[in-house]
């Protein structure tokens, strides 16, 4: 790392309109790396023009959905998408995802940026909310695998990316035993280990999306990770 | 499965987080639950972890009684981040009397296909068998609720013996300490359901706020004596001294009426707002329904709740808080 990008500090956002914002806030602020990075809460579109980069955490997509709407941040929120580097976790990823399967009767709003088909509650109800053990490519002590929280997670179902759109770098799966029996795909994907169910975690251009929650675990790593190989190197 | 199915409240290892009324920190989060699973390919479902988890997905939410699937969707457009699935709304219950159970099954499934946020649904306090039945019907979360009538006077719930997660009604940190004791991975700190009158959830608040600030200065010695006097397990209220707040997410429930009394609430230090029957007794519960929901959002912010608290049509008649009050004092319900 050269001695410039090691001196830079980002103002990092949350989006804190409803779900588990403070979680991600209380994961940044005890991060080995935290002098390199300020949090705010963004609740309105002035607080969005001071980050550098925006996470969006996990909640009801729905919830978040029409809250940016009355709080006129759906435009300054895509338009912030085109240039800088966002993170979606669980109710993050679906707003980041360019079509979504089981959405509320009449639709609901999306973000975009990444290019994903993804299905909301793709496990079903609470019942079936897991713990699974990922084992995630360029995390600090990879060997170590890393804890996912999956609560009413949705399901990536198809990678979608044009030919003029960055390529789609697959971080983290799970393994195929923990899938919902819903969502029957031909044999043969599987049998490829091409499931697109299986990606938990992956990064298009500047963007990161996880289905599950990294905010509800004490393991900093992801984080770290997200600071370190997102957001810095994009303020370099 | 390395993790047997929600069979103990795990300890907890978080740092303190700093906590106060009328200056909420918005740093404060109940810990995570969640366990470093040991094994490549495991997996557990049902731990404390994902229960609380959920709870923490709500938190900054609005939760709103329901009891057809019309009004669910309308709670749902209006950015509910879940609904409360009940055959009367706690309003008509007082208003009615009688006994007061667990919905129709059937008619929590037509909820449960008509919205994609999470449906709850109230069981009586100790009738575990309507909570096997909720369990069943796949409902995402139970509220084992005074607002029905008691199936049993002295016990709660077994609620660790769940796959399905749980939040309980609290006067006091006690009676919260008790409930998250029993397994409840959600609390709400009770109002006076049903009346339109924010008082008693403001006092309940205000009192378990109090009791979190007195234990959070408190030696070891001194912590023993007070987990006696107030009735809590001695390690949750440890963990709560140290923590300077409930180590699971604490929403605020029960009369509250207008998008100025949700601000309060959170103003007062609770995660997310319970509205029962103050939206589809009011004039107009679409539009009240989307400003409660913003007022949640924005409660810091006068101005926003200045322009969101206007023209909302009549809110629903309230009731004074009395001995002899037609229903009586629901909140008093809870061992």
């Amino acid at each position: 790392m050269s001695s410039a990008s090691s001196t830079l500090i980002a103002t990092v956002g949350i989006l804190a309109l409803q779900g588990a914002f403070a979680e991600h806030q209380t994961i940044l602020q005890r991060l080995s790396i935290k002098r390199r990075v300020i949090v705010v809460l963004v609740r309105t579109a002035e607080d969005l023009a001071k980050c550098d980069a925006l996470i969006i955490p996990g909640g009801e997509s729905t919830t978040m959905a029409i809250l940016a709407r009355s709080a006129g941040l759906l435009e300054p929120l895509r338009e912030f998408l085109r240039t800088k580097v966002v993170w979606g976790t669980c109710a993050g990823a679906i707003l980041l995802s360019t079509s979504v399967e089981n959405a509320k009767k009449g639709g609901q709003e999306l973000l975009g940026g990444i290019s994903v088909k993804i299905a909301r509650n793709g496990w079903g109800s609470q019942v079936e909310s897991f713990e699974a053990a990922l084992e995630v490519e360029g995390l600090r002590d990879s060997s170590r695998p890393y804890t996912g929280v999956f609560i009413r997670a949705p399901v990536v179902l198809e990678l979608t990316p044009s030919p003029l759109d960055p390529p789609i770098e697959i971080i983290a799966r799970l393994s195929p035993q923990c899938l919902p029996r819903s969502h029957d795909l031909p044999q043969a994907d599987i049998a490829a280990g091409s499931d697109p169910r299986t990606i938990v975690a992956l990064r298009q251009g500047h963007h990161l999306l996880t289905t599950f929650h990294p905010e509800l675990t004490d393991d900093n790593r992801f984080h770290e990770y997200f600071i370190q190989q997102c957001v810095l190197p994009s303020l370099a | 499965m390395t993790t047997p199915t929600g069979t103990s409240t795990p300890s907890i290892s978080t740092p303190p987080v700093p906590h106060s009324v009328g200056n909420v920190s918005l740093s404060s989060v109940a810990p995570s639950r969640s366990k470093e699973l040991r094994d490549g390919g495991s997996s557990a479902s049902g731990t404390f972890g994902v229960k609380s988890g959920l709870a923490q997905m709500l938190k900054g939410g609005v939760i709103m009684d329901v009891v057809n699937p019309e009004q669910a969707r309308i709670a749902e457009e209006a950015g509910a981040c879940a609904v409360m699935a009940l055959e009367r709304v706690p309003a008509d219950i007082r208003a009615e009397g009688g006994v007061a159970r667990m919905s129709d099954p059937s008619m929590i499934k037509e909820i449960i296909e008509a919205v994609t946020i999470p449906v709850m649904a109230k069981v009586r306090i100790g009738h575990f068998v309507e909570a096997q039945i909720l369990q069943a019907v796949g409902v995402d979360y139970i509220d084992e609720s005074e607002v029905l009538t008691p199936a049993d006077e002295e016990h709660h719930i077994n609620k660790h013996a769940f796959k399905v997660p749980f939040v309980c009604g609290a006067r006091n940190l006690g009676e919260a300490l008790r409930r998250i004791s029993e397994g409840a991975a959600f609390v709400r700190t009770k109002g006076e359901a049903g009346t339109g009158n924010v008082v008693e959830a403001v006092r309940h608040t205000r009192d378990v706020q109090s009791a979190i600030r007195q234990a959070s200065v408190m030696n070891e010695e001194e912590l023993y004596v007070f987990a006696k006097e107030i009735g809590a397990p001695y390690h949750l209220l440890k963990e709560t001294a140290r923590l300077k707040r409930l180590p699971v997410v604490n929403f605020a429930a029960g009369g509250i009426a207008t998008p100025a009394d949700a601000a309060l609430m959170m103003q007062l230090g609770c995660d997310g707002v319970f509205v029962g029957s103050g939206i589809f007794k009011s004039g107009d519960p679409a539009k009240r329904a989307k400003a409660i929901v913003q007022a949640v959002t924005h409660y810091n912010n006068p101005k926003i709740l200045a322009e969101i608290s206007g023209d909302l049509g009549a809110a629903m008649v309230g009731l004074n808080i009395e001995p002899d009050m037609k229903g009586g004092r629901l909140a008093n319900r809870g061992w």
